[in-house]
């Protein structure tokens, strides 16, 4: 039996993947690279990000203090050599972005503009208006398209990655057109997944961001890392859960409670509107929990005002926010101030990858949102993720490039009776399943209102512990999960299904993670636990699938190397 | 109506191509009056094929030149003018659309140029008006 | 207070079982104003047929995907609003002019051919090491093609275009506005390599200037004004010999 094969596979078609798919044969022109996603690629996530991309470019910025903010912003979670390596690619990347054709703004000279964002000190924040992931994804995929060596396979399903002998040597996805199960081999796979913001019921997230990367890897024994470490970006619309980018505050937006009063200034003095995402969703919550928020038809909500910047300043760097406000909410934000909440935005956890984006899993990579490489630690800030599906998406490239050039051919032999016996499991336990009354919407809503409720912006030994039983439960109901379609053609069913069991994994490992950090860090803030604890904490939480559904947690050291721990205080 | 297709570009699945249905024009106003904008074009033709050959028999002399007057030749005439004048409108405000000039670094508002057209179009009429008129005297 | 409620038609249609689409009618509860067509199809998805299949991701109108046909005209599903359509029907089928797949996801793949023989990248005689830094490029530079940069790839252009009904062919409006994207970037240098594939008898030339594209796009692109500036150029281009040159 023939199987597709390739030197390189990547699993996704994001910022991250595709950038990591061009650096394979920009590093070596006779690699062959597959690519694999179950969307087209300019349909992937990376497409709704806004507010910029942040890279040192400025004479008067320095890695050092983006490496400086980029730590103190991680509660210095963030794993100090991975930083100081990430800022110095940061500004090359950017500048490659500039020569496939991302439309960056501009200052009067012609140079790329900068504009301030949360957590930085400095204007370091390239953008393209406020639709910098757009651009920047479209730029990049259409880039992609001149190399005759990357072969795509668009909305592609992966079901299971391939391994032998503790190698990965390929995956097993379904052709969703076809509904035909294809073994696909590599000598090595780069997981460019994205994110899980659907595990959560109010997220900023697509549909299609369901943690099928992080699963994939957890399954096949590589540890997730942090993964108690959830991003909550203060400014979603409420009902839709729909991003307005950081960047309404970095061009000056103010926040205001129900009084009208900027109450920031209680919480982050020194950078009001410019604080990180962590501490600024945390206020809000408090101010929501001592009656200073408006009472609207979908929740509490905060205003977001930038009135006073203007029409010309807001239809030139923020115009996709005018039609936010126009389109979803009936609101123009040059005469209305914007509703907002803390809404579920991003993981920083993801599998664990080094700087390399190599897991211990050999001729296996991550990039991008569904890897941890040890950069975002306990807090990202707001523009180092696009920043970073580029640093880290070009450097896996280029290192499984490296590592293909000496890695064995994948021999067809085994890959045959595991592409037999994974479509075996997906046709008995889905395709041709008969019983079963559980609807896949209900379990799926469960678990994102249960999530929403337990693992929010606070949490608490009791929620969580509550959290566990709960998705213990709806781990049993999805046992008795009802199949309504059983069409071999675009099944969208079967592919929420597997989404599900993917994502009740990761809420799992969120949940056990979250549960044994007790300390406050970052993004994740123990109520029973409010103050961050060096001595015990200092570490990455690494969690490892076991037969049981609470994961076997291990712990492992911080790299630190310029910047000691000191109180995070802005 | 319809047609179905093996598509080859992936895993040979079948799909069904619905055909454009005859009345296709006829479901959206726009539509519609793209067509009509095309289908005006005709009745011109016909009638300035018929002028052609009024100017040929005019080249005889003032008696070749006798133009019909008939009530369904003036009925064709003003409809003909209609659509004449009905695509000349579309075509001079697509110029708003197409002519893109910079004065001063700063483009030149679409609304300018198709105004502009409009006056052009209004000062040739003018002149041509006159340079008959003037001549018939 | 009676629960207001909503018929929503979808188009069903799954090709072993089914020779032609049908029609297929729910009945949802319409709880919410800020209800859009994707929620109701979302809502039939979750709580009454899971077998429904359509296209959807980001629901902010950014992503493209979930472009289909509601009651004749092709939208963005996460962005046309229940409210705009109550107490009258929804009926939701596939775009227009592409082949459908199954119920309402259609085959996207001959766009994905064109989007490709348009060279959508920047193509220079001589690449700028990134040593150098960035090119210089004012927004004034910009604003020549931020218009035609916007597009999302949602195909309701493609849709609406009865030419590209009629000869699948034809380029089409948002891949003609994609290489007008490129030709009239400044960092651009590949306006004549691209000119064999727009200036084909199945490129421009073959748009009659319906204008409907322009109508339909959900991000103000103006697909029909790229074609018509193109045909100009490409015009200058063939009548003035020195415009051959680059």
């Amino acid at each position: 039996m023939d199987f597709e094969s390739y030197d390189v596979l990547v699993v996704g078609g994001g910022l991250a993947g595709i950038r990591a798919a061009i650096a394979v044969v920009e590093t070596n022109p006779s690699l062959k690279v597959g690519m694999v996603s179950k969307v087209y690629p300019m349909r992937s996530h990376t497409v709704s990000a806004e507010g910029g991309a942040a890279a040192v470019l400025r004479p008067e910025d320095s890695y050092e203090t983006h490496a400086y903010d980029t730590i103190k912003g991680s509660d210095y979670l963030a794993d100090q050599d991975v930083v100081e390596a990430f800022v110095r690619e940061a500004p090359i990347e950017v500048i490659q972005m500039e020569h496939w054709g991302c439309p960056w703004s501009r200052d009067p000279d012609g140079k790329i503009s900068v504009r301030p964002f949360g957590g930085m000190t400095t204007w370091r924040t390239c953008f393209a208006a406020d639709k910098t992931g757009f651009h920047m994804l479209h730029t990049v995929f259409q880039t992609s398209l001149k190399y005759p060596q990357i072969h795509r396979h668009d909305e592609a399903f992966v079901t299971k990655l391939l391994v032998e002998d503790g190698r990965c040597v390929g995956v097993v996805a379904i052709d969703m057109r076809s509904g035909r199960f294809d073994a696909i081999t590599a000598k090595a796979v780069i997981l460019a997944t994205g994110g899980m913001g659907r595990v959560y019921a109010f997220t900023t997230n697509g549909n299609i961001c369901t943690g099928d990367g992080m699963a994939l890897a957890y399954r096949a024994g590589v540890g997730l890392k942090d993964m108690e470490m959830v991003q909550f970006h203060p400014t979603g619309l409420p009902f839709t859960g729909i991003l307005i980018t950081e960047a309404v505050r970095g061009e000056g937006g103010y926040l205001t409670n129900k009084d009208g009063e900027r109450f920031l200034k209680r919480y982050v003095p020194n950078k009001m509107e410019l604080g990180p995402r962590d501490i600024i969703s945390r206020a809000m919550i408090t101010e929501f929990e001592a009656g200073r928020g408006f009472e609207g038809p979908h929740g509490k909500y905060m205003h977001l005002d930038v009135r006073h910047l203007g029409e010309a300043v807001i239809d030139r760097k923020l115009p996709f926010m005018r039609e936010l406000g126009r389109e979803f909410v009936g609101i123009d934000i040059v005469h209305d101030p914007i509703p907002v909440r803390p809404v579920m935005h991003y993981m920083m956890g993801g599998v664990d990858a080094n700087i390399s984006g190599a897991t211990p899993v050999s001729g296996l990579y991550a990039a991008g949102e569904c890897a941890n490489v040890g950069l975002n630690g306990g807090n990202r800030l707001g523009s180092n993720s696009l920043s970073e599906c580029l640093v880290f998406g070009a450097a896996t490239g280029r290192a499984a490039a490296d590592y293909v050039s000496s890695a064995k051919a994948v021999s067809a032999n085994p890959i045959e009776g595991m592409l037999k016996d994974e479509t075996k499991r997906i046709e008995m336990d889905y395709l041709e399943k008969k019983s079963g009354e559980e609807r896949i919407g209900a379990i799926r809503e469960d678990m994102q209102l249960s999530m929403d409720a337990g693992a929010g912006v606070f949490r608490t030994r009791e929620g969580l512990e509550n959290l566990t039983k709960q998705l213990g439960k709806l781990r049993d109901r999805f046992g008795r999960i009802k199949i309504e379609d059983s069409s071999r053609t675009f099944n969208t069913e079967l592919m929420s299904v597997l989404e599900l069991d993917y994502m009740l994994e990761v809420a799992e490992v969120i949940t056990y993670s979250a549960l044994a950090r007790e300390e406050s860090r970052g993004a994740h803030a123990r109520r029973d636990f409010p103050e961050r604890d060096d001595e015990k904490f200092l570490k990455h939480t690494i969690a490892f699938r076991t037969d049981e559904i609470s994961p076997r947690l291990e712990y492992r050291d911080v790299r630190i190397t310029n910047f000691k721990p000191q109180a995070r205080a802005y | 109506m319809s047609a179905e297709t093996e598509t080859s570009s992936r895993v040979a699945t079948r799909t069904y191509k619905p055909a454009m249905p005859a009345g296709w024009w006829l479901r959206k106003g726009h539509y519609f009056w793209y067509m009509v904008r095309e289908f005006t074009a005709l009745p011109l033709a016909l009638w300035l094929l018929w002028l052609l050959y009024e100017i040929q028999r005019a080249g005889r002399g003032p008696s070749g030149y006798y133009p019909p007057s008939s009530t369904p030749f003036v009925v064709f005439s003003v409809i003909c003018l209609l659509f004449a004048l009905y695509h000349s409108i579309t075509f001079l405000r697509l110029a708003g659309v197409i002519l893109h000039f910079k004065v001063m670094d700063k483009p030149v508002p679409s609304g300018l140029v198709v105004a502009s057209q409009f006056g052009a179009w209004l000062v040739a009429s003018i002149v041509i008006g006159a340079v008959l008129i003037g001549f018939g005297r | 207070m009676a629960e207001k409620r909503i018929t929503v038609r979808a188009t069903r249609f799954d090709p072993a079982k089914d020779s032609e689409p049908r029609l297929q009618s729910y009945d949802i509860p319409f709880s919410d104003d800020s209800m859009v067509v994707l929620d109701a199809l979302n809502y039939i998805k979750s709580h009454v047929d899971g077998s429904l299949s359509y296209r959807w991701s980001c629901r902010m109108g950014i992503c493209g995907s979930c472009g289909m046909t509601v009651n004749g005209t092709p939208k963005l599903t996460c962005s046309a609003f229940l409210r705009d359509y109550w107490p009258g029907s929804i009926t939701i089928t596939p775009l227009n002019n592409f082949p459908i797949v199954r119920d309402l996801v259609v085959d996207m793949e001959d766009f994905m051919e064109k989007l490709k023989s348009i060279k959508p990248w920047i193509i220079r005689k001589q690449e700028m090491p990134l040593g150098a830094g960035e090119h210089r490029q004012t927004m004034e530079q910009i604003d020549d093609f931020r218009q035609f940069s916007q597009c999302i790839n949602c195909m309701l252009c493609y849709a609406a275009c009865p030419v590209y009904g009629l000869d699948d062919k034809f380029l089409g409006p948002a891949a003609i506005a994609l290489a007008r994207r490129y030709n009239l970037d400044s960092r651009d240098q590949g306006t004549k390599e691209r000119l064999p594939v727009i200036a084909h008898s199945d490129g421009v030339w073959e748009c009659s200037f319906v204008g409907e594209c322009s109508v339909v796009c959900p991000k103000g692109v103006d697909p029909a004004k790229a074609i018509q500036q193109t045909k100009l150029d490409t015009s200058v281009r063939f009548i003035l010999p020195y415009g051959n040159r680059e």
